[in-house]
């Protein structure tokens, strides 16, 4: 008995642990509230006193000035930010913001935030959009809508928006078919909640005669730039009339602005030969259109010296858009309106072909479901015309020597051909 | 004395050269791998050819480049014409067969059609975003194989039935041909289906919506491969004529323009804008006495930051593109000419 007494004194002393886990076992109870008033501890270090656990670390919001004057920014296309600078600045009442020339970072970032397989103009809007962002502005604007650009905007907003931007975008393509009164109601909730209606609407068919006037100044340059005698007089005159629509601020700024610009263009000495390469070109809104799209196809071939149309522009296709019209100036070739442009494309080939141009040129960017529907028509025209047709496809590429080489032997073709025809 | 005219065609795979005389004749010609070095091969083929003429009695008049290295090959050989290929190829071969309607070229990396009306080139059309079916695709899968891609056309001619191979794309092709492969068919029947594939593949992308009208003209490196022109044959059921010189014509062709560009030079009053072409006659010897570099400059003149890329001679700047607007212009000892002439008056 006395042994075992002795054993287990010895025991306990040598287990030191054993009383302490003993002491801990019966803490049970207690032990809970205490991890309890520790849990509590750790809340109140992340999370003030007040409010749910908070899994992340809240960034702080800048809280916008609610009366300063929005920034609003477009994607570039063309030279039309002069009329959207014109629309926000006096239609819209807010401030416009100006992006500098697009270059290869535009669309390295455009490219690097979107899919893969998405045509080349979501990837210029978008990494326009993201350098208007980073120089300030708080609303963008899109308006594309005809294809599937019209889900651009949707999937832009929502790609910006987990980039971690701050902003609100005005979507014309959302409100498509709505009443006019859905319109102004939009631009007041997005942009300025005093805009004023009746200088809005009139400042509106300011901006349409200015586009108008832009395209019509714009046919005359790729008419007679391609023959000019001083080396860039017409793109130095081009930039002096942009200079001063850019500063017009009403409908008679505009009328001077075009007259004087006009005027300088016509005062231009141009050494035009008796038979010119005349070129047409035809395809995608976007690519088309837009120089840093397409790679200034449009002053390299006027660069060769050849008399450029292009019927596609905002004038023909969004103010004066006559579907039925044209598709009936095609009816030996078309049924049905087949795409935003696809109408426009072929009618104008046709026409280009009917007045005995020499050339058209094609343009889509890859995967341009609308336009690559248009090729077999006209490839179709092209047989029954004999006028030769340059298909060009571009996505991100920023290198243009593939681009020069086609060029180059499609004018060699023309003019040899136009040479040995005489 | 004779007055001979060089032409120089830079591929990506194969430099090919020849001199005319003036009665646009070949005199001289060459054929060898570029090898990924298009200065060294231009030297390589200008020291050929300067072998097989007689140095003291012909005068090299004027130069012409084309191909995919023309411009940095033309500004090393102080060329008169820089060209692309294609117009280089139309004029060669309608000089050679002036009835002829429908040129098939495929070269190591491109492929092209070009149709031709009354001996003028009508209508073109290039592969644009994929190299299928060329010279590149072809050697490649003769190493494979284990064959040289030069036996590919007579072991392809042994065979009594083509394997089926997927034409549509490189990928897809390559892995029907090791399928092919692994299952034990006949080395013959493969090679002779790869063969085929490139013929559906060309007929299928680059001559989509061109009507291929006889006389047929086959032309570039694969022309060589017997199997293919056979594949061609079938498929189009008309007769294809190659030419012994089909793989030169590019040079043939640049060789006549430069030719026709000659005499222009020398007469005063010349408007077509080729300023700065020599006059004096072409150094064989001065390839090989300069020391020549390229270099790249990104331009830091505005936010777009063009890649420049210049040609040095003897450490002096002697051409220079790539950029896009007149800020990145660079000074060069001789003027730079532009490589489109203006043909029209």
């Amino acid at each position: 008995m006395a042994r075992d007494d002795a054993e287990d004194a010895r025991r306990s002393a040598g287990n030191r642990s054993e009383p302490s886990r003993f002491a801990a076992r019966r803490d049970i109870g207690p032990l809970h509230t205490d991890r309890g008033q520790e849990a509590r501890g750790v809340r109140v270090v992340v999370g003030g006193e007040r409010g749910p656990f908070k899994l992340l670390p809240q960034k702080k919001r800048t809280k916008r000035d609610r009366h300063a004057r929005t920034r609003v920014a477009f994607f570039r296309y063309s030279y039309y930010d002069i009329a959207f600078k014109f629309f926000v600045e006096q239609v819209l009442d807010a401030d416009f913001v100006a992006l500098p020339p697009a270059t290869k970072r535009t669309i390295e970032l455009g490219s690097r935030h979107s899919s893969d397989f998405v045509c080349a103009p979501f990837k210029h809007i978008l990494g326009d959009y993201i350098e208007a962002l980073e120089l300030g502005a708080d609303v963008l604007v899109q308006f594309a809508g005809p294809c599937r650009l019209g889900y651009y905007g949707e999937l832009q907003q929502s790609i910006l928006r987990d980039l971690g931007y701050e902003f609100d975008m005005l979507n014309f393509a959302m409100l498509t078919g709505k009443p006019l009164t859905e319109y102004i109601s939009t631009c007041k909730k997005k942009v300025n909640p005093d805009v004023s209606v009746p200088h809005g609407a009139r400042n509106m068919l300011a901006v349409f005669k200015m586009i108008e006037n832009l395209d019509e100044a714009n046919d005359y340059y790729l008419a007679n730039a391609g023959f000019e005698v001083v080396p860039g007089s017409f793109d130095r005159a081009r930039a002096a009339y942009f200079d001063a629509m850019r500063l017009a601020a009403c409908e008679r700024d505009i009328a001077e602005a075009h007259r004087a610009g006009m005027e300088a263009y016509r005062a231009l000495p141009t050494n035009r030969p008796g038979r010119v390469l005349r070129v047409g070109i035809v395809g995608e809104y976007f690519t088309a259109a837009d120089p840093s799209s397409n790679l200034d196809l449009e002053r390299k071939l006027l660069g060769m010296g050849v008399e450029l149309h292009r019927m596609l522009n905002m004038t023909n296709r969004n103010l004066r858009y006559n579907e039925k019209n044209l598709r009936a100036s095609i009816s030996d070739y078309v049924t049905y309106d087949m795409g935003p442009t696809s109408s426009m494309t072929i009618a104008a080939a046709l026409k280009y072909a009917q007045e005995g141009f020499d050339g058209v040129v094609h343009l889509k960017s890859a995967g341009c479901t609308p336009e690559v529907d248009c090729m077999p028509v006209l490839q179709r025209i092209s047989r029954n015309t004999g006028m030769p047709v340059l298909y060009l496809s571009y996505d991100s590429q920023t290198s243009d020597t593939g681009l020069d080489t086609r060029l180059e032997a499609f004018y060699d073709m023309l003019a040899m051909k136009k040479e040995r025809t005489r | 004395m004779m007055d001979c005219y060089l032409g120089i065609d830079i591929g990506s795979i194969s430099t090919k050269g020849v001199i005319i005389d003036d009665r646009r004749r070949i005199v001289a010609r060459t054929y060898l791998w570029t090898e990924g070095n298009p200065a060294d091969a231009a030297r390589r083929v200008v020291a050929d050819l300067g072998s097989q003429v007689d140095r003291n009695a012909v005068r090299v008049g004027a130069v012409g480049t084309t191909g995919s290295a023309r411009r940095l090959v033309g500004a090393m050989c102080g060329a008169t014409v820089v060209k692309n290929e294609i117009t280089a190829h139309a004029v060669g071969t309608t000089f050679l067969h002036p009835d002829v309607r429908t040129i098939l070229e495929i070269g190591g990396q491109d492929s092209k059609i070009i149709c031709v009306e009354n001996g003028i080139a009508v209508d073109y059309a290039m592969n644009t975003l994929c190299a299928a079916g060329t010279g590149a695709f072809l050697s490649s899968q003769a190493h494979r194989l284990g064959v040289e891609v030069e036996e590919f056309g007579s072991i392809a001619l042994t065979s009594k039935k083509p394997a089926n191979i997927a034409a549509r794309c490189t990928v897809f092709a390559e892995s029907d041909l090791v399928h092919k492969i692994q299952v034990g068919y006949a080395r013959e029947d493969i090679i002779a289906g790869l063969c085929r594939a490139v013929a559906t593949n060309y007929l299928n992308n680059v001559g989509k919506g061109k009507q291929i009208v006889a006389p047929v003209v086959f032309q570039g490196g694969v022309s060589k491969n017997a199997g293919v022109v056979r594949a061609f044959e079938d498929e189009l059921g008309m007769d294809v004529i190659v030419d012994a010189d089909g793989h030169l014509m590019g040079a043939f062709g640049v060789a006549l323009l430069a030719a026709e560009a000659a005499p222009r030079i020398t007469s005063a009053g010349d408007a077509s804008g080729n300023a700065g072409a020599q006059a004096e006659a072409f150094d064989f010897d001065a390839l090989r006495s300069f020391e020549f570099a390229t270099r790249e400059v990104e331009c830091q003149k505005c936010a777009n930051r063009c890649e420049i890329i210049c040609v040095f001679r003897n450490g002096v700047i002697i051409d220079s593109w790539g950029n896009r607007c007149e800020q990145g212009a660079v000074k060069t000892e001789t003027y730079a000419k532009a490589p489109s002439s203006s043909l029209l008056p």
